[in-house]
């Protein structure tokens, strides 16, 4: 009897439904914030990296797609002069699994919205937000967790006190897994082991809503990162007004996932029980100018597979389905 | 089990039996009927809380797995099996080194200049960044206990192993000739129910870190 893994997840009827069912809603939901659905391959000729599934087509090494996000900008820098504003993206993603309960095949929903390069982004990054905070109802989740983070807090700091990258790997690791003890470990014997360590403390902070913020008052760097606390401060005053009910906004100043693409501000979706954020994006305005298009972008990709797991293991977190 | 009942892993063995003391008297103290008996499930004084007892090799597993909500366990296994999980708060108890140990009278130099070193560890990460940072190469034999036996009966021709007074390598003719690291317990917590459920965790932590600081 072949051995069925559950890397390559066959999804049965009620599964299926349901993925079906998600996708279109979201997809909805996003089409009527005008945003237009651009489908890139399933097969990738770009450089690719080592989690990709490979193989050879004739004498040519492609892959399959390992990240919408990645494919899009490919797709969008080869077929438009101009960037569209607002592009959306379903279907799937394969990649080798960092962990051995993850799958390859990952079906994800999500979206970008663009700009040329030097416009006001703020009220995007608030579009976005809002776009997220409206994801837990389509989903029929009955609560979920919203947090908001700013990558710049971590990595303006870093690059000020021209630390070598070895270095800031460690104090990364060490901000990931909310270790002040390990950052002051990874500092050992650099002048500015105290700035950055009491920096790191002060980002762990675990203080509620509106004045998490004022933990960054602690910070040696508080003033180097005043655009970005007036960002959150200005981000937090637009959305709180408008929480829907039964999720809750937390601004999380130690967020360091994904800070070699991250540059500003960071969003994550939780529901409450669940062992993996269910949604995630922020702002990466280096992608496109790296693939020489003078463009900034923001987007978040909703994790449709986890969201299938956990309607499995956890169906007491969603509502019955209409 | 319910999802409820939230888990806390604490390991068996000498960093628990210097745990468990500690929490007697705190709303987290574990049931002393239970903890006679072979139950590796034991509730605590907190209706909804409950301690797993598991190895410490294993308990980094169930916690990043997201099992058990919270777990402490000694700085060299997480180092060793680089989990993907929260590590809240170094509790400063169970401190110990990570040590090169090799027979009495056998120098740092000497084990150098072996043309084929031969390590008996159970440290296996750890002494291959030692030995990547001195520039040296060696063949690790893996031992998952009672490593001092090694370098005494040929195996080995020296031991890197966890060192907290130094009395059994004495007991075994062995001294440390280098100091590779530190461990304590740390208190860590699964990533998703520590972010996803602060009201729920937050306060447990900081309870277990105010009853084991030291």
């Amino acid at each position: 009897m072949p051995i069925h893994t559950p890397h390559f997840p066959d999804l049965l009827f009620d599964s299926a439904a349901r993925l079906r069912r998600w996708e279109a809603a979201l997809m909805a939901l996003l089409a009527d914030h005008g945003y237009r659905e651009l489908h890139p391959s399933l097969v990738l000729r770009e450089a690719m990296p080592e989690g990709a599934l490979r193989f050879f087509d004739g004498d040519d090494l492609v892959s399959l797609r390992w990240d919408f996000t990645v494919a899009l900008a490919g797709l969008l820098t080869r077929s438009f002069p101009e960037p569209p504003a607002r592009v959306a993206y379903a279907g799937a993603v394969f990649r080798r699994p960092a962990q051995p309960w993850e799958a390859v095949e990952r079906f994800e929903v999500g979206c970008e919205r663009i700009q040329p390069q030097g416009e006001a982004s703020a009220e995007a990054d608030v579009e976005l937000a809002r776009l997220l905070m409206a994801i837990p109802g389509v989903l029929g989740l009955k609560s979920a967790l919203l947090h908001l983070g700013h990558a710049a807090l971590v990595r303006r700091p870093l690059e000020a006190e021209a630390l070598p990258q070895d270095r800031t790997q460690a104090v990364v690791a060490a901000l990931s897994r909310r270790a002040p003890h390990r950052v002051a470990q990874a500092m050992e014997g650099h002048p500015a082991a105290a700035r950055i360590t009491a920096h790191a403390t002060a980002l762990l902070a675990e203080l509620d809503g509106p004045r998490t913020l004022e933990a960054l008052d602690q910070s040696p760097y508080a003033e180097l990162l005043r655009d970005e606390r007036e960002h959150l401060d200005r981000a937090l005053r637009a959305l709180l007004p408008i929480l829907p009910p039964r999720l809750d906004l937390r601004v999380d100043l130690a967020d360091v996932a994904g800070l070699g693409f991250y540059t500003g501000p960071t969003l994550r979706l939780w529901a409450p029980g669940a062992q993996q954020e269910l949604a995630a994006g922020g702002r990466y305005d280096q992608l496109f100018p790296a693939l020489g298009k003078p463009w900034q972008a923001a987007g978040f990709c909703v994790r449709l597979s986890r969201l299938l797991d956990l309607a499995a293991t956890r169906p007491d977190l969603f509502e019955a389905p209409r | 089990m319910s999802p409820a009942t939230l888990l806390i892993a604490f390991p068996k063995g000498r960093l628990g039996d210097d745990l468990i003391p500690k929490l007697a008297g705190t709303p987290l103290a574990l049931d002393p009927e239970a903890l006679k008996s072979r139950a590796l499930r034991i509730p605590t004084a907190t209706t909804g809380v409950a301690v797993l007892l598991l190895k410490g090799a294993d308990l980094p597993r169930y916690v990043a797995a997201g099992v058990a909500s919270l777990g402490i366990v000694g700085s060299d296994t997480l180092d060793e099996l680089d989990m993907d999980l929260l590590e809240l708060a170094d509790l400063g108890f169970g401190a110990c080194r990570l040590s090169l140990c090799a027979q009495t009278g056998v120098s740092l130099a000497e084990l150098r200049a072996k043309p084929r070193l031969r390590l008996a560890t159970k440290f296996r990460k750890a002494t291959e960044a030692w030995l990547a940072e001195e520039g040296l190469t060696a063949e690790l034999v893996p031992l998952s206990s009672s490593a001092e036996l090694a370098p005494l009966l040929g195996l080995a021709d020296a031991i890197v192993d966890l060192v907290q007074t130094g009395g059994t390598l004495k007991a075994h003719g062995l001294v440390e000739t280098a100091v590779l690291g530190r461990s304590s317990a740390r208190l860590v917590a699964a990533r998703g129910a520590y972010l996803s459920e602060p009201a729920r965790l937050h306060a447990l932590a900081e309870a277990l870190i105010a009853a084991l600081r030291e």
